[in-house]
Formats: C-alpha cells, structure tokens, sequence
C-alpha cells in the first residue's frame, strides 16, 4: 500500500534522514523506533507532505506521491497525528474532528477553480437539506469516533481543545485523524506523556482499529506496546534503517541494542 | 552618466538614515520578536530633546547627545517595563498593538509638549562639505554613517563578547531554554530596549539637523522605512539592516530616476512586498526550514466568548433602529459612521481574527470600493443603488487578487505584507490619474439614493448602514457557524495541522479576504457616497490601525465585538471632544490599558 | 508659549464657546456664534492653532463696537472627513450657529458639504482652493487665493521679474499641489517660456536629492516650489547642498517667517510671491500686524492673515444682514468692500463664490530677512 525508497532530507549541513525505505502492506501495523534524533518524525514529515524530500520517492496505492501536498495526501485518504498533539486549541472537542471530516464534505470537492470555492460559501449560507443531513451524519460520526475513548471526551464535546488535559488533546488528535476515514493513519508517538493506565487505554484503542482494518505506521517509544501491537518492527538510527522484522526478531538484533545502549538519553525506556 | 553617480550617491546618503532606524528595529526583533510600531515615535522624542536641550539650555553636541541618550534609554525601559512585559504569554499579536499604542501616546505627548509646529535644530557639526558627482556630502551624512557603522560594529561586539550580550543572543535564539540556563530575560530586554531606544533618539536628532526641521507627524514615515528596510536586511540581522537601508535608498533613488518623483513610495513598497514573498527572511539569511511546531494556540488569546442573555441582542437592535426617532442628527450622525466602520471591522474581524491573518492594509479596500462606485457612478453612468453592490464585488475580486500572494506568510509578515499592499494601492490610485484623477480626487460623487429615493439626509443614510449591517452580520455570523467557521478557525489554530486534514489553506484565506472584501467595499462605496468626495487619502493607513483597534476591542473573530468596537471607537472620540487636544492622547492610553487588562476584548475572542 | 498653550485651552469647545475675551456690555444682544470645524490635534494640528490666534484678536477688536458680538465654537476635526461631517451635524442643528468656517483639508471640507447644503448653513471654507469646492453648492464659499489668479502672477515672477524661460518645477503632490502645477504650467506656455521638469512629492517626504538631480539634468534657468513653507525650507537647503545655483520663485505658501528659521542661510536669495507682507505699509495690512505683534509678540503669516480676515467677513455680515443662516447667505451675495488685509477689500464672484483681486507682492529673502524685490535680474 505504501512504498518508500530511498528518501534524503538534509537541514543545512544536518542530514536528519539519510535512506528512508519501508513497505507496508494493506491491513498491516508497522512500527518505527529508534532513539531520538534518528530521523523518525522527519520521515513522517516527507511521507505526509509536510516537508518536500530531497531524493527519493514515495508511492501510495501505486501512485507516485513524491512532494505532493499535505491537503492532497489528506484526500487520497492519509491522515497522520503530531509529535507533540496539534489540535485547534480555540475549538471545540466536536469542530476538531468535524475539521478532520473536511475532505468528506461534498461542498468542498474540488470543480472549478474560481466556481468551486463560491459554490462552497454559498452552500455554507444557504445550508439546503441534503448539506444540513450530511452535517448531522458528520456529527453523529465524530460523536461515535470519540465514543472510542469511553467517557474521556464525550463530555468534553463543546470544551475549547486548550482546557483539556495533555492525554486528551492527543486522543482529539487521533478522533480527529480518524474522522478523515483514512485508509492510511500515521501515529506519531501517540502515547508520549501518557501515564501507565492512559497508555494501556490507548494501546486498546490502536489494537481496536488494527483489528477494524486499517494500515497503521507508527512511531513509538514504549517498546511494550510496539512489540504487542506490531506486526513488523523498523528501526532507525543517524537517519537510517538498521533492522527490520518481525518484533521479537528485532528486538534480539545486536545492532539495534547498539544503537540503544550508545544513546544514553533514548527513549527505551517508557517515557514518565 | 554623471547622473547615475549622483543618483547612487543620494540612494547612500538617504539609506543611511534609514539605517540608523533599522538596526534599533533589527536589534528590537532579534531579542523581543517583535516588531517595534513605535520606533518611530521615539525617534522624534529624541529629536525633541535633542532641540530642547540646544534651545533651551545652550549644550554642545556631547552634552546634548548626552541628553537625548538618557531620555531615550528611560523611555526604551519605560516602554518595556510598563508596556510590553505584563504582556509575555498573551496573544502573540498583543505586543504589536501595544507597541502602536504606545507611539500614539508619545507623539501626542510630544505634541501637547512642543506644539505641532515644525523646529529648526540648530546645526552643531562643523558644515565643511566635500564635492561628490554633481552634488555635495557633508560633516553630518559622515557622522551618521559613522554612527550607524560603528553602532553596529560596538552591538556587534556587545553581543559576541559581553555576558549581557551573550544572554541577548542565548535570548534571541530560545527564550525559555535561556530562562532554564538562568538569564534574567526582563534584564536582557530592558537592555536591548533601551540601547534600541537610543539608537533612534540620536537618529531623530541627527535626522532633524540634517533636514533643520522636526515635527511630530515625522514618526509614522520614520517607523515605517525602518520597517521595509528591516525586512530586506532580513529580520532580526543587524548588519543586514544597514545593508537593507542602503538598498532600499538606492531603490528609491533609482526608482525617482527611472519614473519621477512621485513613483518614490510605490518603489520602496513593491521592494517590500517582492522581499516578504521572494525571501521573507531577508537578504542575507539562508531559507530556513520550516517553522517550529507552534504552541497550541497562541495566536489569540484563549478565551471564552461573552454569553449575552438572549434578550439583549433584539433589544438593542430594536433601540439602534428607533434611534432616528430621537431626531438628533449629530448622533445619528455618529451612528451612521459607527455603523460603516462597523462593517470594515466585520470585515476584518473575519480576516484577522477568524481566520488570524492580520491585515495592516485593510483601509485600501475601502479606497478599492470607494473608487469603484465613485467612478461607476461618475463616469459609468450607474444609479447608486447598482453601484454599490457591484463596488462589494470588485473588491471582493481585486482585494482578494492582491493578496493572493501573501497567502503563503504567516505571522508577522502578513501584517507587514498587507500594510504594503495598502500602501501600494494608496499609490497607484495617486499616480493612475488617468482613471482615479490623481491626486485631485474624486469629486461630486451623488448622494445615496435607491431608485430614486433619496437617502442622502443623515436618517437616510443610518437606515441603510443599520439594513446593510444587519444583513452582513447575519451573513457572517451564518458562515462562522457552517462547516466554513470551524476551516478557518482550524487555519488559524494551526495551519500545518488544518493541511494534514485536507483543508487547502489559499482556497479558505481568499474566500474569507472575498467575503471581507465585500463587506469593506461596501462600507468604502457608501462612504464615498456619503463624502461625495474622495481622495488617495481619505482611506489612509491610519484607518488601518484603527480598524485593527476595534477589532481586537470587540475580540478577534466575534461579529457582535467587531460592532461594538467599532461603535465604541467612532463615539469615543467624540464623547471626549470636551478634552480637546487631550483625547487622542487618552484613547491611547485606552488602547494600552484594553490590551494589558483584557486582551480578548470586550466580548471575548471566538 | 505657556501663553500660547493657555490660548489654545480657552478656545477649546470644553468651554461650550470658544472665547469670549470681550466683557459683555450691559444691554448687548445675545451673542452670535460661528462654527468652526478645523485641526487641533492630528498632523495638521498647527493651522488650527494658527487661525485660533487671528479669530481671537479679531474678535477681540470688533466685538467691543458691534451690536451682534460674535464668538466662535471650535471642533476639532483633525482634518479628518469622518470627524467633519459629524461635526457638520452638529453645527446645522446648532440653532445658535449662522455660519461655518473651514475645514482645513479639501477632503474633510467636501466630505461635509452636503450636509451643509442640505441644511442651508453656509461652509466658509477660507483655505480651500481645491476648485471642485465651490461647486458642492450654493452654501460653499471660499476667500482662499485662486490659483488661477495666483499661478500666472508667479509665472510673471518668474519670467518677466526675473528673465527665466525654463522653469522647473516641484511641486506637493496634493489636490492644491497639482492644480496649482497645472494652472502654472498653462501660464508659462502663454507667455512663451517652457517648463522642463515637473515632479511631484508626497507629504512627509524630507529627502529631495534625487528629485533635484531630475530637474538639474532637464536644465533649467529657474527652479519653481510650489508647496508648503516648511517642505519648502528643505527643499532649498537641499538645492544648494547639490550646489544649484539657478534662482528660485515660490508660491504664496511659502511666505512665512517660519521659512527663514527653518532654511538658515540657504534660503537668501529665494523669491516668493505673496498677498501678505508685514512690512506692507498699507494701513489695514500695518493695523493687523501691529495688533498681531502686540498680542503674540511674533509676526503673523498668511494663514494668520487669512484666517483674520475670515473672521472680520463673518462679524460684517452678522452685523450687516442680521444674525441667521439665511441673512448670512444673502449676504455673502451682496456684500462688497469688505476690508481684508490680504485683499484690500473683499467681494464675491456670484458664479465663483469666490475673491478675486488678490494683490500679489514681490519678495525676495535678504539677509535673512523678506524685502520687497524691487526689479532686475538678481546676480
């Protein structure tokens, strides 16, 4: 489903990703670690379009999307949460996942270039029924996506996102990319932060959705929750891939316990 | 080809004033991340002292530097200590405005000090002059350019070998993990605003013997070359200032030999823009990476919007449209102009606060719409009742055409970016005489009227603001709660994450600049109906910031707020008419307090 | 200038009408207002406190022998058109107020006319040259120097004062700039002379070198400055820094005594036209000044002059043709020989709405000081 070969990013003499190359297939959950500093957000920036690679390519589904835009990542059905949780801090709980939803809305298909856009704000004023039943959908929708998380959110739903706890900003995070119906999630560390039973909690979470279908990367420090979820293990170091397989396979390779052990300040160990 | 040497020389001479003002807006930026409104207005406290202390007490230059180094040093920490640092870790736009406040209280002080009347500041540089070219160069264009090296040069060191200067830098770079290594950040900043203060107190002063004239209407034009010249140096890059202010002299220079005099402006603001969109880190910085992850939303301040009983709105609403009843003509008046400010001010609420692209520009679509319906009614022939709405949409086109390409900037550059581009239009309507008539105006513009009746009384004019601002505000407040609402407010939270989602960010900016260009163009082509003349001035950049004020006086992004502002902000001045020439100086001082005690404005952010 | 600033504050509308310096006499009738919409605070706020000054000596000097003793509300517009239509409204309902002076700015001025007109309440605006203002209606009039008049009497200057036949020109990129640029330029071709450079400049501007190079290397034998005194002041400095020798012949505007203070020595030799001059020795022109003198101890310029003379029209048409809005307007209409330092006398052009007859003097700065030029070509 998702190809990657050969991916370079350098920041000025820095180079944060040297040789990125995976495969992931349809149904498949697989994990990226490695210490910090080894490139792993970096290359989820080059897959997601957040930032262009310098060589390389990325192939989705067979089709070629080497530096294309995060929107239209984003409509092919990508969706990716953040390092550190980026949710709109001034919405609601709701209008953060009706905000992932955005690529469902039929107003916003793209038509023509200057007709599309006026089509959309007129849709948006006069709100006929077909647009007013397909926000109610979208809201029942969010609504059953938060339900996912039990009663953390639920209660929350008309809370700005700023006044919610550090754990719960990132599970509007994830309700928010999943409102997208994304055939494709990138997790970016979805746990970090977490105490034990908020990780456990969420650990269940990423199980439920492996378990529904979806193709899931993830990067992740607690390297409990990597062996029981993945399915295949990739593990990255200065930029590159040094070892990949199955999860028990990687964790007895001597070169990724090198690359551990030489870095004092990894993240081996869970997190707080 | 003499004359390209002479051109050259004068782009020098010129750009090195303008250096003097970059590298205290350079050094300001570097430390404080912020971009200092009011440079300028300290600038001409420094020329003042500077005069009063020649003219008064009969010092030479060293004591009379001596004099102006003090004041401006204490006013640099004044403005710090009182202005800007209760502000750390408000809204990220808090400290701009209240560094326009502040130059608003200044140069009022100023004026209320020493009359408006121009000075003459007695020469005290030795006037031998060395023939250059065709012209001359004396003491003084030495001596300044002297001042701005060599106060480079002395920061330059400062900054590398001092401990302050290294706690300046360690500042610069990350102030919270120069908190946490244990540098005093109010210390480093009351330093770097005093020592910027000073640098722009001493070029008033040698900037006012140069030309032997100051005045305190000269702050805005010092504040705002400062600025162009500080974006191309690159923000925050001290040398780069200097070589900034060097090449915008040369291109204004260039730009007068070239076209004439009056295309001067047009050139510095088209370098403005061309910088911002070609290398918005300047000059001489490397592309940078992309940005930081922001913090979660600290581009407003975080607040909840004011809960109006139900009541109240219908209320009020009821009483504005009776008010007519009272048969006071002076307050409908007001009103009326509350009412067509009111619709700028929606305008911009959306665009700066919904969506948090903060326009410094916005008065040229009023002078867009104002024009538009003018000359379609003037030389089109087209009853007013047509031209107005048809003045909305090309303002809705043009405004959003012009900042198409500003669409990719974020942050302070879209302030920067949109106050040129208000410039700019401001110019081109001065120089295109043979559609806007230059700098004559528009002239016998008819009066409101909608076929055939006549509204051009002052109850005819306030029914048709309070219609047309009832209708827009309904309009907007039915966006804001559509799926549109919630895209541009996710634009504004956090752009990057808004794309991961799907959400194209040109295609939401222009349809909110074309909805907001409607609504100040409308409110432009009634003004100008209203006037029944106009001119490039009567929507000048001073409308801008006014705007602005009412804006974040309501609270960014909330309708009702922007009608308040807006209303509170026409009356204001009128209520303090009693005060006369202290009432300007008193809404600045308003402003000031607003920002510090409620950032989220009246009625709260949305 | 403490006394300066007390003036100021007396004058402030806080006082709900203006000054009344006068004592009021037993048995005078009550007394009549005018409004005045004009800048005290904003960049303009100079010209406000320039014509406060010359209202009040005038007053000051009439209303003792008058029988309708005039007094004056103040409004600061800032020069501002949304301040001045306000202001317009709330003079028209004003019933003490029979007539309005100013506003400074073309723009703030027209942007209240209507409201003027509506209401049938004359607008004097006494510095309005811009030619459309008139034009707004039969409630707009105007004793500001018609350009038209003004700009041939400086091309006279120029080219038969002084033998120039190729003038270049800077000029205030204004409304009052550029219709002064195109009226002179007309006038330089009818007599035969050529203009070889004109540029105009925006306000604010202070650096004109590279203006200067344009206009050097279209060589001319003159330089003409049409503009403000104190741009105009830079302006010179910064011609003969560039080591232009060429004469120079300014507009009326020009004059004042500011001009010397803020060009130094640069601006010996400089030409101006004016209809004021101190030193005039005409006895309305000699009475004002010494009067002005007395009470300010400095010498009035022409927007003192002006504004003086405004006030002298409005007490004469009070006192004339009766104190209301109606009598003030038919008055304007007839009224003739009205006694104006600038003009000598004053009376209406009925299709204009507007003086003429101004009488032009011939200056040129001598040692600091402005002499009467007295003829030939300067060496």
């Amino acid at each position: 489903m998702l190809e990657v070969q050969g991916l370079q990013k350098r920041f000025g003499g820095v180079t944060a990703v040297a040789d990125g190359a995976l495969t992931l297939r349809e149904g498949e959950l697989l994990s990226i670690i490695g210490p910090n500093g080894a490139g792993k957000t970096t290359l989820f920036n080059l897959i997601s379009g957040l930032e262009p690679p310098d060589a390389g390519s990325v192939r989705f589904q067979g089709q070629d999307i080497t530096g294309a835009v995060p929107e239209a990542l984003a409509a092919l059905g990508i969706a990716r949460t953040f390092q550190h949780g980026r949710v709109f801090g001034n919405l609601s709980v709701l209008d953060n996942v009706l905000v992932g939803a955005h690529t469902r809305l039929r107003a916003v298909k793209p038509a023509l270039p200057l007709l599309g856009p006026l089509l959309e704000m007129a849709l948006a004023a006069l709100r006929p029924p077909a647009v007013r039943a397909e926000e109610a959908a979208l809201r029942r929708d969010a609504e059953q996506i938060l339900a996912r998380f039990g009663d953390r959110l639920l209660p929350r739903l008309h809370q700005p996102a700023f006044s919610l706890s550090y754990a719960n900003r990132r599970r509007v995070e994830i309700a928010r990319a999943l409102a997208l119906r994304p055939k494709l999630l990138l997790l970016d560390e979805p746990t970090a932060g977490m105490n034990q039973t908020e990780t456990a909690e969420m650990q269940e979470v990423v199980a439920d959705l492996k378990r529904s279908g979806l193709t899931i990367l993830l990067i992740e420090h607690k390297l409990e929750m990597v062996m029981r979820l993945s399915d295949r293990v990739l593990v990255m170091d200065n930029g590159r891939r040094i070892a990949e397989g199955l999860p028990q396979q990687v964790r007895n390779n001597p070169a990724v316990i090198e690359a551990y052990l030489g870095h004092r300040h990894a993240g081996a160990e869970p997190v707080s | 080809m003499s004359a390209w040497f002479d051109y050259t020389v004068n782009g020098f001479v010129i750009g090195n004033i303008y250096a003097l003002l970059a590298v205290g807006l350079a050094l300001i930026y570097g430390v404080a991340n912020l971009v200092n409104f009011a440079h300028g207005s300290v600038y001409v406290v420094g020329a003042y002292i500077g005069w009063a202390a020649i003219t008064h007490l009969g010092t030479p230059l060293p004591l009379t530097l001596l004099c102006v180094v003090v004041v401006c040093a204490l006013v640099g920490v004044a403005i710090e200590r009182i202005g800007l640092r209760a502000l750390q870790g408000s809204s990220r736009i808090a400290p701009l405005l209240a560094t326009i406040g502040i130059g608003l209280v200044l140069d009022q002080v100023v004026q209320l000090v020493w009359s408006p009347d121009p000075r003459a500041v007695p020469m005290q540089v030795p006037e031998w002059r060395i023939a250059i070219g065709g012209g001359t160069i004396g003491a003084l264009d030495l001596l300044i350019a002297g001042i701005g090296c060599s106060s480079a040069a002395v920061l330059y060191g400062f900054l590398r070998f001092t401990k302050l200067g290294w706690a300046v830098r360690a500042t610069a770079q990350d102030s919270d993990a120069a908190q946490q290594m244990g540098v005093d950040i109010n210390r480093v900043n009351m330093a770097v605003f005093a020592i910027a203060s000073v640098l722009s107190g001493i070029s008033g002063l040698l900037v006012g013997m140069y030309y032997n004239q100051i005045n305190p209407a000269m702050s805005f034009e010092a504040t705002l070359k400062g600025i162009v010249a500080l974006i191309i140096g690159g923000l925050g890059n001290v040398p780069g200032a200097i070589a900034g202010s060097l090449i915008l002299g040369l291109t204004e220079s260039y730009g007068i030999a070239l076209f004439g005099t009056s295309y001067r402006n047009l050139f510095a603001f088209v370098l403005l823009v061309a910088m911002l969109l070609w290398r918005p880190n300047g000059l001489f910085a490397p592309r940078r990476a992309a940005a930081p992850e922001p913090m979660v939303g600290t581009f407003i301040a975080r607040s909840l919007p004011v809960k109006l009983p139900r009541w109240v709105v219908p209320v009020v609403l009821l009483a504005a449209a009776l008010l007519p009843l009272l048969n006071q003509p002076y307050l409908l008046q007001i009103g009326a102009n509350s009412l067509m400010y009111a619709m700028l001010a929606l305008s911009l609420t959306l665009v700066a606060g919904t969506v948090g692209q903060v326009s410094l520009g916005h008065a040229a679509l009023l002078a867009i719409g104002g024009y538009a319906s003018g000359l379609l009614a003037l030389d089109a022939g087209w009853p007013v009742a047509l031209a107005i709405p048809a003045a909305g949409l090309i303002t809705a086109g043009l405004g959003t055409a012009l900042v198409w390409p500003a669409f990719r900037l974020t942050g302070h550059y879209v302030s920067i970016a949109t106050l040129g581009i208000g410039e700019i239009v401001s110019l081109v309507i001065l120089n295109w005489t043979g559609l806007t008539r230059g700098a004559i105006g528009l002239g016998g513009i008819p009066p409101l009227e909608l076929f055939g009746v006549d509204l051009g009384s002052v109850q005819g004019t306030y029914w048709l603001c309070l219609v047309v601002l009832v209708l827009l505000a309904l309009l907007q407040l039915r966006l804001l709660s559509s799926h549109l609402g919630r895209t541009w407010r996710a634009i504004r939270d956090d752009s990057v994450a808004a794309r991961s989602h799907g959400v194209g960010e040109d295609r939401y900016k222009a349809l909110a600049f074309g909805y907001g260009g409607f609504a100040a163009g409308i409110s432009g082509a009634i003004t100008a109906h209203v006037y029944s003349y106009i001119n490039h001035e009567t929507f000048g950049a001073s409308l801008s910031v006014l705007a602005l004020t009412m804006v974040i006086l309501g609270g960014m992004g909330n309708v009702l707020g922007a009608v308040l502002g807006a209303t509170l902000l026409i009356a204001l001045p009128e209520a303090f008419r009693a005060l006369a020439e202290y009432r300007i100086l008193i809404y600045g001082v308003v402003l000031l307090l607003l920002i510090r005690f409620r950032p989220q404005g009246l009625m709260g952010t949305v | 200038m403490s006394l300066h600033r007390r003036s100021l504050l007396l004058g402030s509308a806080s006082l709900g009408a203006g000054t009344a310096l006068a004592p009021r006499s037993a048995g005078a009738a009550d007394p009549v207002f005018v409004g005045v919409s004009g800048p005290l605070t904003g960049p303009n706020a100079q010209y406000g406190a320039q014509w406060k000054d010359a209202f009040d000596l005038a007053l000051e000097q009439l209303n003792p022998a008058a029988q309708h003793k005039l007094q004056y509300v103040f409004e600061d517009s800032q020069s501002d058109p949304r301040q001045s239509v306000a202001i317009a409204q709330k003079f028209v309902n004003d019933a003490r107020i029979v007539m309005e002076l100013g506003d400074f700015s073309s723009p703030a001025s027209m942007a209240a006319s209507p409201i003027y007109q509506r209401a049938k309440l004359v607008q004097f605006g006494f510095t309005n040259s811009h030619p459309d203002f008139t034009k707004g209606g039969d409630y707009m009039w105007s004793n500001s120097i018609s350009q038209a008049e003004e700009q041939p009497t400086l091309a006279d200057y120029a080219i038969t004062g002084l033998g120039r036949h190729k003038l270049g020109v800077i000029h205030l990129n204004t409304d009052w700039g550029v219709t002064s640029k195109n009226l002179f330029s007309a006038a330089v071709q009818a007599k035969g002379a050529t203009v070889t450079a004109a540029e105009g400049f925006l306000p604010n501007e202070r650096d004109f070198r590279s203006t200067l190079v344009r206009i050097r290397d279209s060589n001319p034998d003159g330089i003409v400055i049409i503009a403000y005194y104190a741009d105009a002041a830079t302006i010179v400095r910064q011609i003969r820094t560039l080591g232009l020798t060429q004469p120079i012949v300014a507009v009326s505007s020009v004059y004042s005594p500011k001009l010397i203070e803020l060009g130094g020595d640069a601006v010996n030799g400089v030409h101006v036209i004016t209809t004021f001059f101190p030193d005039e020795p005409r006895p309305g022109v000699q009475r004002f000044v010494e009067a002005f003198r007395a009470k300010y101890n400095r010498d009035p310029d022409t927007f003192n002059a002006t504004a003086y003379d405004t006030m002298v029209l409005a007490s004469t048409l009070v006192n004339q043709y009766g104190p209301t809005r109606a009598a003030i307007r038919e008055g304007l209409g007839k009224v003739r020989g009205v006694p104006s330092v600038i003009f000598g006398t004053m009376q209406f052009d009925q299709t204009t709405r507007r003086v003429e007859g101004a009488q032009y003097k011939r200056l040129v700065v001598k040692d600091g000081r402005f002499t009467l030029f007295t003829g030939g070509t300067p060496s």
